[in-house]
């Protein structure tokens, strides 16, 4: 009977740990998935405002549109560059592809500016 | 039983608390914000914070003094109510007022004129009429590709007839500007980005913040380490278009600047080739020595001055105006491609 009832509440203390494993595991992944980095994402500001944010793994094309002032946008195998703008120094469209954290592409006069977000591990944290 | 019921439950709550402790103290957040409002450049803040409330009060703080800075040292704009160096530039009845200025366009000409001594000359704030000539031909130049023009010699000349710096006359007792020739007209941008950030970050140190970085067009100060106590790891950007080799150097920076001059910024074409912007007060003409020329050291005014003056002098006057100044180091980036860089800077 004694034996019995020791087993019996043996079991219970497992349950008992095997919840409290659970509930840490839980607790880790809730703060892995609550601070993940996010991936890599391409920022477009307009007049100094967000105009659109778009991740740069996902290829499209964006028009950038203020007025009758525009800027063609386009983000293709994890690059961003500027494929039109009604600009009319043409410096932004002259400009390599970004892809790197803090790399930026800015359109004067339109007041464009095209900037890339990374959070890698081995990129650096600043862009000089 | 109870007991080991009760002493399982602390644990896991000891665990969970400790687990908080450890990841908290870790994921502090990391936020950034942008501006193209100032010194005619991409102004980037970035910090670590708690939450994004605590995050946006520093870089308002941050946005609010350089639109500050910006102003009073606005060569092209007068602003309603406010003495700046636009104003400092104006000519009333064919002379330069005596202007009561703010102590910040004061303490930054005092410091102008050190760096004009400390630079043989080649960071001069009184070459605006030869700077504005070439801004004009280069805005002209930038909206009307295909008429794109060079200014021609001789108007630069008579130009820098105008650029001694000893007409800037400064009393710091009465906080007054004069500028005793009527032909000299002041233009900081050599100086004035890397001082404004450089100013910047101080308050933010004096007020104890800490885990921040500013990036004014190329003038990055660091406020501290990152939250984790690691300091920010710079990416110096390769000139040359090579994606095998993104970054020329990785610097370790915890509370120092590093500024890089680049002829790749800011320039126009004429007949296929690109002009910048960094004039070379001996040629008037932009300085063709390197590609680029990145400046290590503690004060992000200092940084921005020597990289302009470094970009127009040849390697070894420049190599030795580094070595004469304490916790100072430079790398530049050579017309070929090659890097040369002072011990101190690391590869």
């Amino acid at each position: 009977m004694g034996d019995e009832k020791k087993s019996k509440s043996k079991i219970k203390n497992d349950i008992i740990f095997i919840a409290a494993l659970l509930a840490a595991v839980c607790l880790i992944g809730i703060i892995y998935i609550a601070t993940r980095a996010p991936g890599d994402t391409v920022i477009v500001k307009v007049d100094g405002k967000i105009f659109g944010e778009y991740p740069l793994d996902t290829d499209r094309t964006v028009e950038i549109r203020n007025g009758d002032r525009v800027n063609l946008l386009i983000i293709e195998g994890g690059e961003a560059y500027m494929a039109e703008a009604s600009c009319p120094d043409g410096i932004c469209v002259a400009h390599r592809p970004i892809s790197r954290d803090g790399e930026s592409i800015a359109c004067k006069p339109n007041t464009v500016v095209v900037i890339v977000r990374a959070t890698g591990e081995d990129s650096p944290d600043i862009i000089a | 039983m109870v007991k080991k019921i009760f002493s399982a439950i602390i644990a896991v709550f000891i665990s969970a608390q400790c687990l908080c402790l450890f990841a908290c103290g870790k994921t502090k957040t990391k936020y950034s914000e942008y501006s193209f409002d100032f010194f005619d450049t991409v102004t980037t803040v970035t910090g670590y914070a708690e939450n994004k409330e605590e995050f946006e009060k520093v870089s308002e703080l941050v946005l609010g003094e350089l639109g500050e800075y910006h102003r009073l040292f606005d060569i092209y704009k007068r602003y309603d109510g406010m003495e700046n160096l636009c104003t400092i530039n104006e000519l009333v009845g064919g002379a330069h007022r005596t202007v009561k200025a703010d102590a910040r366009i004061i303490d930054m000409l005092i410091y102008a004129k050190e760096m004009y001594e400390k630079t043989g000359g080649k960071v001069n704030v009184a070459m605006g009429s030869v700077l504005s000539i070439w801004h004009d031909y280069r805005s002209e130049g930038m909206n009307n590709p295909w008429e794109a023009e060079l200014p021609p010699m001789d108007k630069l000349e008579k130009a820098a007839e105008h650029t001694d710096i000893s007409a800037l006359v400064i009393d710091k007792e009465n906080g007054t500007v004069t500028i005793t020739d009527p032909e000299v007209r002041l233009d900081v941008g050599a100086i004035a980005k890397g001082y404004a950030v450089e100013m910047v970050a101080q308050e933010l140190e004096k007020q104890g913040i800490s885990g921040y970085v500013l990036n004014v067009g190329g003038n990055v100060r660091t406020i501290g380490a990152k939250a984790d106590g690691e300091p920010w790891t710079v990416g110096v950007e390769n000139p040359q278009d090579d994606e095998s080799v993104p970054y020329i150097a990785y610097l370790k920076l915890a509370g120092q600047s590093l500024v890089t001059s680049g002829s790749y910024q800011r320039y126009y074409i004429v007949d296929g080739k690109r002009y910048h912007h960094i004039i070379d007060p001996e040629t008037l003409m932009p300085s063709e020595g390197f590609v680029s020329v990145s400046v290590l050291c503690k004060s992000s005014a200092m940084g921005d001055a020597l990289s302009t003056a470094l970009f127009c002098m040849d390697f070894e006057s420049g190599f030795a105006l580094i070595e004469s100044i304490d916790e100072a180091e430079a790398m530049w980036v050579m017309p070929d491609g090659s890097i040369k860089r002072t011990e101190g800077f690391p590869g």
